[in-house]
């Protein structure tokens, strides 16, 4: 059992925090600049989350199965939110399994820079909605 | 101190020899199977390569499925679709690449395709997506630079949408990489210097940046050490077999080297000037690598020391700061050499790149995926100080 017990509670979590992404202008509009289609698949609880990018504004829609993203990502759930505090080794998780990578990677790592703030924004993101027991990692 | 996670994973058995790719029958006994096809391309064809494996093989007992000869210097999508074709027709059991990074990667790609079947890249372009091993690969390099016999990574152009797509996994490990000096020794001086450079950058980035092991640290010091005592030699004089084969060795471990431990942002540089302005990737590195190196000098400074016997320099009683700026000399006294020998560039303008497109060319460094793993941040206005600098 991992640290969320509901796929309800992950889902608006994660939908949440990738919203607030999309109102953070300095990261929002690297990520528009993208214009990347990501699916998320989390596992344990499950949960599909994609982050769209290819608008003039980042919509995230919770349980889409049916648009065509351009990568996909599949990690438990553990490792996403571990992800989101940047304790976790891109290069690792992905020799290791722990996060698997399908579509053009080089698109992503060039994300990663841009996403650098929202490594000191999650914890206070979760703080402040109401979150605060999943302030761990 | 130890780095909180690294990994170390080798198989491919390498072996060297003066004349070993005219027989290296023992090594494909170990592999069990009879049937291979042949990836090469025509350049390689022409200087008679092919054949001398060819010829090698068949008298080993080996049956040759099939001969493909058409990969350009930038493999295609439809490339490795056409190849697959023709080799799974052929009921090859194995391939055998005969070439450089372009053909080697579109053997890589091959072999996927082969074996998985599918659209390469709707369902193959990722991060170790594969789940099980691939057909025996073995690889004949015929040129001293990408080390692409050793890496996971198969580098494939999409001509439709225009981007280069990557494929990693641990499977496209070729089974034997096959080192033979001769192979190379038809190189011209400029793709020696080049391609010798673009090695020493795979081993100097390697060793510097921020995924780096104990191990890849061994191979990438052991590649400059090669590339300092034997890139001008083999520059200079193509038929030198003994420093032929020094930097194709030295291509071998500074490709183990960054295979596990990734580049940084003299890559980052050389991707976006190769992108916008089609300088020739090895060029590219040689003359950003000094610069990429004092980008980086407040943190890399005092790892560059352990570099000192390697490019054969005395630092003993300096400062951290003036050990690293040795060896940054070092390696202009090296590009400065090879300048001379009329074999390499060492300005980005000699290269075919406009003033005015330094700008773009550092913004496309920092979304460089390589940049990611770069000793320190990559930063536009900072980086584009660096290019104006190597201008």
């Amino acid at each position: 059992m991992g640290l969320f017990e509901k796929s309800e509670t992950f889902e608006t979590i994660l939908a949440g925090f990738f919203r607030l992404m999309g109102d953070t202008p300095r990261i929002a509009d690297k990520l528009l600049a993208s214009k990347l289609i990501i699916r998320f698949i989390y596992k344990d609880p499950d949960v599909i989350l994609v982050v769209d990018c290819s608008g003039s504004k980042i919509d995230v829609r919770p349980g889409d199965t049916d648009t065509k993203a351009e990568v996909e990502m599949s990690m438990s759930a553990d490792i996403a939110h571990k992800f989101w505090f940047g304790k976790v080794n891109l290069m690792a998780a992905l020799t290791r399994k722990q996060m698997v990578a399908k579509g053009p990677i080089p698109k992503i790592l060039k994300l990663l820079p841009a996403i650098k703030p929202s490594y000191a924004m999650y914890p206070k993101y979760l703080d402040e909605n109401g979150y605060s027991v999943y302030n761990v990692h | 101190m130890l780095p909180e996670f690294f990994e170390f994973y080798n198989p491919t058995k390498v072996v060297y020899g003066i004349g070993i790719a005219r027989d290296f029958r023992a090594e494909l006994d170990v592999l069990g199977i009879e049937k291979y096809f042949i990836i090469s391309d025509q350049v390689i064809n022409d200087l008679g390569l092919v054949e001398k494996v060819k010829k090698g093989l068949i008298d080993a007992g080996i049956r040759i499925t099939g001969i493909f000869l058409d990969v350009p210097p930038n493999s295609e999508i439809k490339t490795v679709s056409s190849c697959a074709e023709q080799a799974k027709a052929s009921g090859a059991e194995g391939l055998i690449a005969i070439g450089g990074g372009s053909v080697i990667d579109t053997a890589k790609a091959t072999n996927i395709l082969i074996c998985k079947g599918g659209d390469l890249i709707e369902d193959h372009s990722g991060v170790h997506l594969l789940t099980e091993p691939l057909m025996p690969l073995v690889v004949i390099p015929t040129t001293a630079g990408t080390g692409s016999e050793v890496t996971t990574v198969s580098v494939i152009y999409d001509e439709e949408n225009k981007v280069k797509i990557p494929f990693t996994d641990k499977f496209l490990l070729p089974d034997i990489a096959v080192l033979d000096p001769e192979m190379t020794s038809s190189m011209p001086p400029k793709i020696t210097a080049s391609t010798g450079m673009d090695a020493l950058t795979h081993a100097i980035e390697a060793f510097v940046g921020v995924q780096w092991s104990p191990f890849s640290d061994i191979f990438a010091i052991g590649a400059t050490e090669l590339i300092f005592k034997n890139i001008i030699k083999a520059t200079e004089n193509g038929d030198d077999l003994e420093a032929r084969g020094a930097m194709l060795v030295a291509s071998n471990m500074a490709g183990t080297a960054f295979s596990h431990s990734m580049v940084g942002c003299v890559h980052a540089m050389a991707h976006a000037v190769g992108g916008l302005y089609h300088v020739p990737h090895g060029v590219a590195n040689a003359i950003l690598l000094p610069h990429g190196m004092e980008y980086n000098f407040e943190e890399i400074k005092e790892k560059l020391m352990r570099l000192a016997p390697a490019v054969n320099e005395d630092i003993s009683g300096c400062s951290a700061d003036d050990a690293a700026r040795k060896i940054i000399a070092a390696i202009r006294k090296l590009t400065g050499r090879l300048n001379e020998m009329g074999a390499l560039s060492l300005r980005l303008r000699d290269a075919g790149v406009p003033e005015d497109g330094l700008p773009e060319a550092a913004d496309a460094a920092v979304a460089d995926g390589s940049s990611w793993f770069n000793p320190r941040e990559v930063v536009a206005e900072e980086i584009l100080t660096h290019m104006k600098n190597a201008y």
